[in-house]
């Protein structure tokens, strides 16, 4: 919302400088995004150079056709001469003068020099070059009569400040200039000038004809006629104000509607009379099938719960949205309608939302605007069209089913008090709430028609209040009866495990939880994704981590190792997937460098994985699965060289961390240990291996780990010999020779017998 | 008593000693040294050679208290020389060159301050509770009081499974779904992934990381927030920093504020970053709308509460000076290594 602050000032005649008012606007009403000055700036006396001027002459220029060469009485004696491009003008004319020196709103500095060999000595004003207006193609004429010299500012609203306010949904009634001159006249304690507009006299009392069939979606419709109105530009003032406040002038009938709604937060539409139907005006949902093509050209197709502004024909606009083409206000307008209606917020707010509409209208309603502000809305419309488009008033209706009493909320001071931490008298929150506008009646209060939405409840009058009082409300801790905060175990869990593989040389990285539709065959998928890019919810960490590999390899960098725990989200065929802390990981180093991490993890958090051999995995390549997720070799086209990867899933983890390392005596009776190598087949794993001797030998063998692998002549093709360290250990007795051999020959036999595997000598 | 020398067992023990003690001081490496010692320790030395003779109590003491003091004197003399050795070696030593690279790993920032975060809130006594990202529109929405027609409702700004289903608009969800399930008092804080339908740009990014505190007891009020916050902030950003309240609108929290927290770049003293303020936006925050408590099922006549939050994302931006917010998500090790 752009306040022009000499707008604001006419309904709250306040000296305070504007950004006091600001100040206090941001601390008790709304957001106060910038002050702007528009127009012509007013420092270093730049605003006396903008004169009134009189045309003494002007003829074509002697070497250009296009030019016309004037002499100007600025009131200084002598006649300027100025070159001046437009010809809507001659001898006589009163017009705006810009002297040399003078900055322009665009930071132009203007010069004294010649144009085509012919001196100009200052700049006749279009205009735009003032920010009055969009207009370029002549210059602007003033009133015959003002004194040359006069200042230009005052005669023209040269020069304004604007307040940019940010309005939060629950105060309609501050989309408005009076609103927000309503709530300043509150925060300072002064006087506010009554609501603007006065009803001229009706000229004739014509039935007009309005019909509302849903009272519900549309409380109320005030539907008035006039006659005779010449269509054409509004006059400066208006226009200055519009694009002040950020809106672009059309016609009068139009810019006044615009006018009304920016004054006091009612948007109102204006419909040629002549081209609605029988004259007509019906509200209702639309049909089946019913289409509308809009102001902007594009036709829309109805919905059943769409609301209509209808003729007696068809619909003729999208009610609080924005009107339709055909019943448009042009040049050749003669007789308006005007709506100064009101609207419910959720029909607007859904049809909006599903055409993808939102205007400045449908912006209002939403947040619900006071269905009494309609008749001040259309006095206002209606003293501006009889005034700037020489129109007669008409007719006029007003239908509704009622209006809404102002709701009466019961409220007591003290809680004002127990909410805010600090005492404020009732006598003072009642004076609060009486520039408020409420009512205060023992413990009843009334509210205002404007804020009967927002305020419905006690907790919202203390809210009022609360406004007003909190730069006062003092800084304290609450009074605790218990006070305890620990890290929950999964919690803990999760941080080990980034501080370990942080301690591996893994960086850490967060990638989006979306990804393409094409990556995962079961996924929850978005209604409406921004991008085909991002548009379901990931099953694994493995897809997001390649990306980040892949930058990070264009990026020339080195030793990369990246991992993220974060959600997935599982499908579960209930409302709600099912999600769970993973743990992903990405490395050069290939496939072992990625399981010696999974290994150090679960080593580090007290778990013993088992490795089975996968090719099924997420991410395609050779792996294996440990009962809580897989590592993988990766071969990526993108990523040149031995790449491993890997994902754990963490709460399954976190379910096997024991809770307490309990002490195992691996000290009193001395471990036996042995290297073994056996020679078997290619295709039997060391894994096989290892988990037949460890069901051979029992908890004395208790480690086997191989550490090397040998393929080559001495053993033969087809052949490998796998090379295992050996550590046997009893926890009650120290083993004998004899104890070790017999352990050991188990498990010779049983690798024999299981895998033909021979022991090397 | 003879003063030039003492002959016991027909060996001058004063003078071997003396002897003995020079060659000792005198070896300039262990080989030497073992050399030494088995000219006068050695089976076939002189004090060996005299012990083996002896015959008396009083003589087999008097050597054998030297021999114990030349053993030691060889074993101080071995000491200082194996640690000369070892001293030479590392003559050549050049200390000014690199040491070993090992790979070191790095937080991600946001989990840095993430965990600043939650350090803070266990030790102001919070609980830090986990909480899921795909949820129903009651918890995101209804069940805090949003009305039908709020835009954060909208297609355009919130990302929907299907009508009833979204992804989390902010970590308030968890705080819902924590009042469902016990009773007051309740002081917990939810971190997490939140989800909002914004184009990827500079400032914002469609995932993001909130924090969210909720405070429900007896007695609560306006103050107790603005305590709470300040306590926050100083232990985050430095004593000395404040706290301002705005009003503003939430459908959850009446009355509703924005808190500001003294500029961390000026410390209030006003710098292009804060705008000349002095003050940085940080959050939003308020006291625990009735209606809420009413749709958990609390009597807000007995609890009352606060809740406030604030995103992490735009927060650690600002703090590490990176100037766009993009970057969190690129996981180019350029940065990352910088944290």
């Amino acid at each position: 919302m752009r306040v022009p602050v000499s707008w604001l000032r006419e309904y709250v005649p306040i000296e305070v400088p504007i950004q006091e008012v600001a100040d206090r606007l941001v601390i008790s009403s709304c957001e106060v995004d910038g002050i702007e000055t528009v127009g012509v700036a007013d420092v270093d006396g730049n605003l006396g150079l903008f004169r009134v001027g009189r045309v003494l002459d002007a003829v074509k220029h002697p070497n250009a056709d296009r030019l016309q060469l004037c002499q100007v009485d600025v009131g200084e004696g002598d006649p300027r001469q100025i070159v001046c491009g437009a010809w809507n003008f001659g001898a006589g004319a009163t017009v705006g003068v810009a002297l040399p020196g003078a900055v322009l709103p665009t930071g132009l500095e203007l010069e004294r020099r010649k144009v085509r060999g012919e001196l100009s000595d200052g700049m006749i004003l279009a205009e735009d070059e003032v920010q009055l207006g969009t207009d370029h193609t002549g210059i602007m004429l003033l009133p015959n009569g003002i004194e040359p010299g006069t200042p230009l500012a005052d005669v023209l609203p040269l020069t304004d400040t604007v307040l940019q306010l940010e309005t939060s949904h629950n105060r309609p009634d501050l989309v408005a200039v009076y609103g927000i001159a309503r709530e300043v006249a509150a925060l300072f304690d002064a006087g506010l000038a009554p609501p603007p507009g006065h009803d001229p006299p009706r000229d004739t009392d014509e039935a007009v004809d309005v019909t509302i069939e849903d009272f519900e979606a549309c409380p109320r419709y005030i539907g008035r006629l006039f006659r005779g109105a010449t269509i054409g530009p509004s006059p400066v003032w208006l226009r200055a104000r519009l694009l002040a406040a950020g809106m672009r002038p059309i016609s009068n009938v139009v810019d006044i509607t615009n006018y009304v709604m920016l004054a006091l937060g009612n948007p109102l539409h204006a419909f040629d009379h002549a081209k609605l139907a029988g004259g007509r005006i019906i509200v209702r949902r639309a049909r089946p099938g019913e289409k509308l093509r809009t102001l902007d050209g594009v036709e829309r197709e109805l919905e059943s719960y769409d609301l209509m502004i209808a003729d007696a024909e068809r619909s003729v606009a999208l009610a609080g949205i924005m009107g339709g083409e055909e019943t448009e206000i042009g040049e050749a307008t003669k007789d308006v309608l005007l709506e100064a209606a009101n609207f419910e917020p959720f029909t607007i707010f859904r049809t909006a939302e599903r055409l993808r509409l939102r205007t400045e209208g449908s912006n209002r309603w939403e947040k619900g605007v006071d269905p009494y502000l309609a008749e001040q809305a259309a006095t206002l419309a209606t003293q501006l069209i009889v005034e700037l488009a020489g129109a007669s008033w008409a007719g006029h209706v007003d239908v509704h089913a009622g209006l809404p009493e102002p709701p009466t909320v019961r409220f007591r001071p003290e809680r004002t008090d127990a909410v805010l931490g600090i005492e404020t008298t009732p006598d003072e929150q009642h004076a609060i709430l009486h520039r408020l506008g409420f009512g205060v009646d023992g413990d009843e209060v009334s509210v205002p028609s404007w804020r009967a939405r927002d305020v419905t409840r006690e907790i919202d009058v203390v809210e009022e209040v609360a406004r007003f009082r909190l730069a006062d409300v003092p800084a304290r801790l609450p009074m605790r009866q218990a006070m305890f905060g620990t890290l929950s175990k999964p919690q803990r869990v999760r941080r080990r495990i980034e501080d370990v593989l942080v301690g591996f040389g893994y960086s850490e990285a967060y990638t989006w939880s979306l990804l393409p539709r094409e990556s995962a065959s079961a996924a929850v998928e978005l209604q409406e994704p921004l991008s085909s890019e991002q548009a379901v919810l990931r099953t694994s960490l493995g897809e997001g981590l390649l990306a980040s590999a892949r930058r990070n390899v264009d990026a020339g960098n080195d030793e990369i190792a990246l991992f993220e725990q974060a959600h997935v989200y599982l499908p579960t065929g209930e409302q709600l997937p099912e999600e769970r802390w993973r743990v992903g990981g990405i490395a050069q180093g290939g496939f072992l460098f990625a399981k010696g991490t999974v290994e150090g993890l679960y080593a580090a958090l007290g778990v013993a994985p088992s490795f089975s051999p996968a090719d099924d995995l997420p991410v395609s390549g050779r792996g294996a699965r440990t009962e809580e997720g897989w590592v993988v070799s990766l071969r990526d086209p993108d990523l040149p060289g031995d790449w491993g990867a890997f994902e754990l899933d963490v709460d399954a983890l976190v379910d096997r961390i024991p809770d307490l390392i309990v002490y195992e005596d691996v000290i009193t009776f001395p471990p036996v240990r042995q290297d073994l190598a056996f020679v078997v087949p290619e295709e039997v794993t060391a894994g096989q291996l290892a988990a037949a001797a460890h069901e051979a030998a029992g908890d004395e063998l208790r480690e086997l780990r191989a550490f090397d692998v040998y393929r080559g002549d001495q053993v033969g093709q087809g052949k490998k010999s796998i090379a295992f360290s050996v550590t046997f250990q009893s926890p009650e007795r120290t083993l004998t020779d004899d104890e070790a051999a017999e352990l050991r020959r188990r498990i010779v036999s049983r690798l024999e017998q299981d895998f033909g595997a021979q022991l090397r000598g | 008593m003879e003063k030039r020398s003492v002959t016991v067992a027909a060996v001058d023990v004063e003078a071997l000693e003396r002897d003995a003690a020079a060659a000792v001081a005198a070896a300039s490496t262990p080989e030497e040294l073992d050399e030494i010692r088995i000219r006068y320790l050695g089976r076939r030395s002189e004090l060996k050679q005299a012990l083996r003779a002896v015959r008396d109590r009083e003589t087999g003491m008097t050597l054998n208290a030297v021999r114990e003091r030349l053993e030691a004197a060889f074993d101080t003399r071995e000491t200082e020389l194996e640690r000369d050795q070892l001293a030479k070696r590392d003559q050549a030593l050049d200390v000014t060159l690199p040491g070993t690279q090992l790979r070191r790993g790095r937080l991600h920032p946001l989990t840095q301050i993430r965990r600043e975060v939650e350090d803070i809130f266990l030790g102001l006594g919070y609980e830090i509770i986990d909480s899921r990202e795909v949820e129903t529109v009651w918890h995101n929405f209804d069940a805090l009081n949003q009305p039908l027609t709020h835009p954060s409702r909208s297609h355009r700004d919130t990302f929907y499974v299907d009508d009833d289903t979204l992804l989390r608009t902010h970590t308030s969800t968890g705080q819902i779904r924590v009042m469902e399930q016990r009773d007051p008092p309740i002081y917990i804080a939810t971190l997490g992934r939140v989800y909002r339908r914004d184009t990827p740009s500079p400032r914002s990014t469609p995932n993001f990381h909130q924090v969210e505190a909720l405070a429900v007891d007896r007695g609560i009020t306006l103050a107790d927030l603005k305590g709470t916050l300040m306590h926050f902030f100083r232990a985050m950003f430095g004593e000395g920093r404040d706290v301002r309240m705005r009003t503003s609108f939430f459908p959850f929290t009446e009355p509703s504020v924005e808190f500001d927290v003294t500029c961390f770049l000026c410390a209030g003293k006003g710098c292009a970053f804060c705008k000349h303020t002095g003050w940085f936006e940080m959050g939003g925050a308020g006291v625990v709308d009735p209606a809420v408590f009413e749709r958990v099922g609390y009597d807000p006549e007995e609890w009352s509460g606060f809740a406030w939050g604030l995103g992490l994302d735009r927060i650690a931006a600002q703090r590490h000076g990176i100037p766009d917010i993009r970057m969190f998500w690129e996981n180019d090790l350029r940065v990352l290594r910088q944290f």
